[in-house]
């Protein structure tokens, strides 16, 4: 334990959190597994940080006090990963690299910020295995193999279950399919159903853990007490998300205040073209007769359309800037990159269904529309452990940081330059 | 065992360069020393005092020159640069190329003839702070003696104003190029640096914001012959400053811009604090800090100045510097890294303490000299009978250089024992 106690000393404030109550006993000993985790997936470049603080008086999303990225790049490099994962700080970060592109180390403080996030998401979401299985570029085969295996068993067992049942739900009283499909839609709803039902309430309690541990981090470490209400703080971040304020203030990976309003409002068009259709049956406002799939200018078509072209359009601006731009580091690690290949995967097999299916290309279409439905299932099931999971996250930290006051412009706790500090 | 008759080639006729050519001379050997100015002194001759004395150049300067004017042994070539060298260790042929100064000498020429004229040029010396005529004396105590014409900025009305006034023999205004070949035994790289170029740091508002100046700017506006006559003042106003900020690191150990660290800007920085105090005992300074490295007898003068109530040192890099353009004031963006506030405070006058680029970093020497990443001169795999020294081989202050030029005027003898 020497080397651990003259840590405090040499760094000022950095000292042990005055509790361990908010995620166990604290260790101050490096956890040197995390360090390897971290570099494994960014490099080991954030050990070259020299604590000047360029970073953090960069960040124009950080706050004037305490203030991001500086602090946890000593706490990685320290591997002092409990405290990391309880960091709010952590999510206010929007890896726009403006700290990097600064850096006078090369120490990528922004792409740290970002495996730290990822690093968040494997450790709350449970069940663990499949955590590890999504950030694991081995598995692709397995996490494939399931949506594909249980499409293909809802394919097999239609007729029987029809049977079974009594009853096809190809022919609702309402809902009038203006194809043949294959499909058991009744069945894939059901099952895609009840696979979201069973993640999302993981995540909730995922969520919840993550909560306390942040709130108490906030309240112990940081010192700070809740200024406002939950509600209220939700509906701000709402706003403030939709509005993309924190993507703004960026100079080095502005292109992503247009990429990520692409993607955002895109996938909520899909989103709610798709949940129209799916509820169509037991949906009060319509009336008469439902005929899916729509013609190509019906709004709810030219809405998805639309919706599916913001999503590749950000995509692919997102995977230029990832590719050939200068704001990151590196490329991007697996985490990355299956969450925005999934996310394209989606948007094109889309597309590619669509086309096959106006120009009735048989078994064409039926075979897209099957890998379609393989990649929304891996994009919305596995949602809780990929890089779409930042939207619980991220949400929720925003959440409560607003709620703590704890973000860009609340006044220091001192006023001027303070100090005559020797080392 | 024979010694080589041939003299020494010393590049460079600043602190490291005179001290190793009168070093080698005093023991007996020829040396020529070639300088590229107009005057011998270099960067140091621009300094206000030295650390951590706090005594002036001149002094130590004054008796150098005494040295090196009493050693027959020595010949000097000012305006000169070294063109080409080849051959190996002790039987080397130097290409010297000496560009003209339009001033004889003999007869000498009355200064005051400058006041007459209009022609003007920047006044380099004091870094461009100010103008001169475009015959000027470098500086006061300019060594040699003698006025140099900028030819290019010398009006023709000028040019016929001189040739009259002037005594016959004076100036020769078409004087031209000289090339000179000489033989030597060995030779002393001593061709210093120069200050990073505070126009890249346009975060930190250099060229930005009128009142941002960089630590070699405070040099001359400290001095008694610089542009405010020794009275440090604001650009933008001419108003002594009340609060300054000393900006450490600006450019240096910052992979952006120089990855090294520069040596001697924290020891400058306190010292130009000290210059502050001396002029106002009312000023307040901050210094923002990466680390302060004042090693060995140099503490002393950091602890002394800690106890300073005047004098606050922050620890924590500057990422911005801002103007208020009614006041001409700056605006600080910065992280106090032990308190972990950002603050954002402000100031009448910004210093950067620019660091240090080898002049070899894109005018490499000719012949066959081995440089690190940055340009420095390295000992490895270097041409036997060649030896570096002063900021030539990495940034080092004054007292550094003269022990590394002694050495290197040690090994240059050393190198020529024994050869053909």
């Amino acid at each position: 334990m020497k080397d651990t106690e003259t840590r405090p000393r040499q760094t000022g404030q950095e000292t042990a959190p005055a509790t361990a109550a908010c995620y166990g006993p604290l260790l101050v000993e490096p956890d040197l597994p995390f360090i390897r985790t971290i570099g494994s997936r960014i490099g080991d470049s954030f050990t070259r940080c020299m604590q000047c603080g360029t970073c953090a008086a960069t960040c124009s999303l950080s706050p004037e006090s305490a203030a991001f990225p500086r602090k946890e790049v000593i706490w990685a490099a320290w591997g002092w990963k409990q405290r990391l994962l309880s960091d709010a700080d952590v999510w206010l970060c929007y890896q726009c690299n403006d700290c990097s592109t600064r850096c006078p180390r090369g120490a990528h403080p922004g792409d740290l910020l970002a495996a730290i996030r990822q690093e968040c998401i494997i450790h709350y979401a449970r069940p663990g295995f499949l955590a590890r299985w999504v950030n694991d570029i081995r598995y692709i085969p397995v996490l494939l193999a399931i949506p594909a295996l249980v499409l293909a068993l809802a394919l097999k067992l239609r007729d029987p279950l029809d049977a079974l049942l009594g009853f096809s739900a190809r022919s609702g009283d309402r809902i009038v399919y203006a194809y043949s499909s294959p499909f058991p839609h009744w069945l894939i709803n059901g099952v895609f159903f009840l696979a979201l039902l069973l993640v999302l309430t993981t995540v909730v309690f995922s969520i919840r853990r993550f909560w306390r541990h942040m709130k108490c981090s906030l309240e112990k470490d940081f010192g700070l007490k809740q200024v406002r209400g939950v509600w209220p703080s939700l509906g701000a971040t709402v706003k403030n998300i939709f509005a993309h304020h924190n993507f703004s203030g960026c100079t080095t990976a502005h292109i992503r205040y247009l990429s990520h309003p692409l993607t955002f409002f895109g996938f909520l068009a899909l989103s709610a073209v798709t949940i129209w259709v799916i509820t169509a049956g037991i949906n009060p406002l319509i009336k008469g007769e439902f005929i899916y799939p729509f013609a190509f200018w019906s709004p709810w078509k030219v809405l998805a359309n639309l919706g599916g072209l913001a999503v590749a359009a950000g995509c692919v601006l997102t995977i230029r800037e990832r590719l050939f731009g200068t704001a990151y580091n590196t490329a991007g690690n697996y985490y990355d990159w299956s969450f925005l290949i999934t996310l394209i995967l989606v948007a094109l097999t889309g597309f590619a269904t669509e086309v096959l299916h106006y120009f009735r290309m048989e078994p064409h279409r039926h075979v897209m529309y099957f890998g379609h439905l393989v990649f929304v299932f891996a994009l919305l099931v596995y949602m809780p452990y990929s890089k779409f999971a930042h939207i619980f996250y991220r949400t929720t930290a925003l959440v409560l940081a607003e709620s703590f006051g704890r973000k860009k412009g609340v006044p220091p706790l001192g006023d001027g330059p303070r100090g005559g500090a020797a080392p | 065992m024979s010694i080589n008759a041939r003299p020494i080639l010393v590049i460079g006729g600043g602190i490291a360069g005179m001290t190793a050519a009168v070093e080698a001379a005093e023991v007996g050997h020829r040396v020529i020393l070639v300088e590229k100015e107009a005057y011998l002194g270099g960067r140091v001759m621009r300094t206000h005092r030295y650390f951590p004395k706090m005594c002036p150049p001149a002094c130590g300067f004054e008796i150098n020159t005494r040295r090196l004017r009493q050693n027959s042994r020595i010949t000097v070539h000012t305006l000169a640069t070294v063109e080409e060298i080849t051959g190996h260790a002790g039987n080397f042929k130097a290409r010297i190329r000496v560009r003209p100064r339009y001033v004889t000498g003999t007869p000498s020429l009355d200064g005051a003839i400058a006041d007459q004229l209009e022609s003007e040029r920047d006044n380099e010396f004091n870094l461009g702070l100010g103008r001169t005529k475009a015959l000027y004396l470098p500086h006061e105590m300019a060594w040699p003696p003698l006025h140099v014409i900028d030819r290019e900025a010398l009006s023709d009305a000028d040019a016929a104003k001189l040739q009259e006034a002037c005594p016959a023999g004076a100036i020769d205004l078409d004087m031209a190029d000289e090339e000179l070949e000489v033989k030597v035994g060995a030779v002393v790289v001593a061709t210093g640096w120069r200050p990073y170029d505070a126009a890249r740091l346009d975060h930190l508002g250099y060229g930005r914001c009128a009142n941002v100046v960089t630590n070699v700017m405070l040099e001359r506006l400290a001095a008694r012959d610089g542009p405010t006559g020794g009275k440090i003042l604001r650009p933008s106003d001419g108003d002594p400053p009340r609060n300054v900020a000393f900006v450490q690191c600006a450019g240096s150990r910052d992979e952006n811009h120089l990855p090294y660290c520069s040596a001697v800007c924290c020891m400058g920085s306190l010292k130009h604090v000290r210059y502050l105090r001396e002029q106002d005992p009312e000023i307040r300074a901050t210094v923002f800090y990466i680390d302060i490295r004042t090693t060995g007898r140099l503490e002393k003068f950091y602890q002394d100045m800690l106890d300073d109530e005047h004098v606050t040192f922050l620890k924590g890099k500057v990422a911005q510097v801002d103007e208020d353009a009614a006041t001409g004031n700056l605006q600080l963006d910065v992280e106090d890294t032990l308190s972990r506030e950002t603050l954002h405070p402000e100031f009448d006058l910004v210093v950067l303490a620019t660091g240090i680029v080898p002049n070899t970093a894109d005018q490499p020497l000719p012949g066959d000299l081995a440089y690190d990443e940055y340009g420095f001169v390295t000992g490895d795999g270097a041409t036997a009978g060649v030896f570096a020294a002063g900021c030539a081989t990495g940034p080092c202050d004054v007292s550094s250089a003269t022990k590394e030029a002694t050495g290197a005027a040690l090994g240059a003898i050393q190198s020529m024992y024994g050869g053909d």
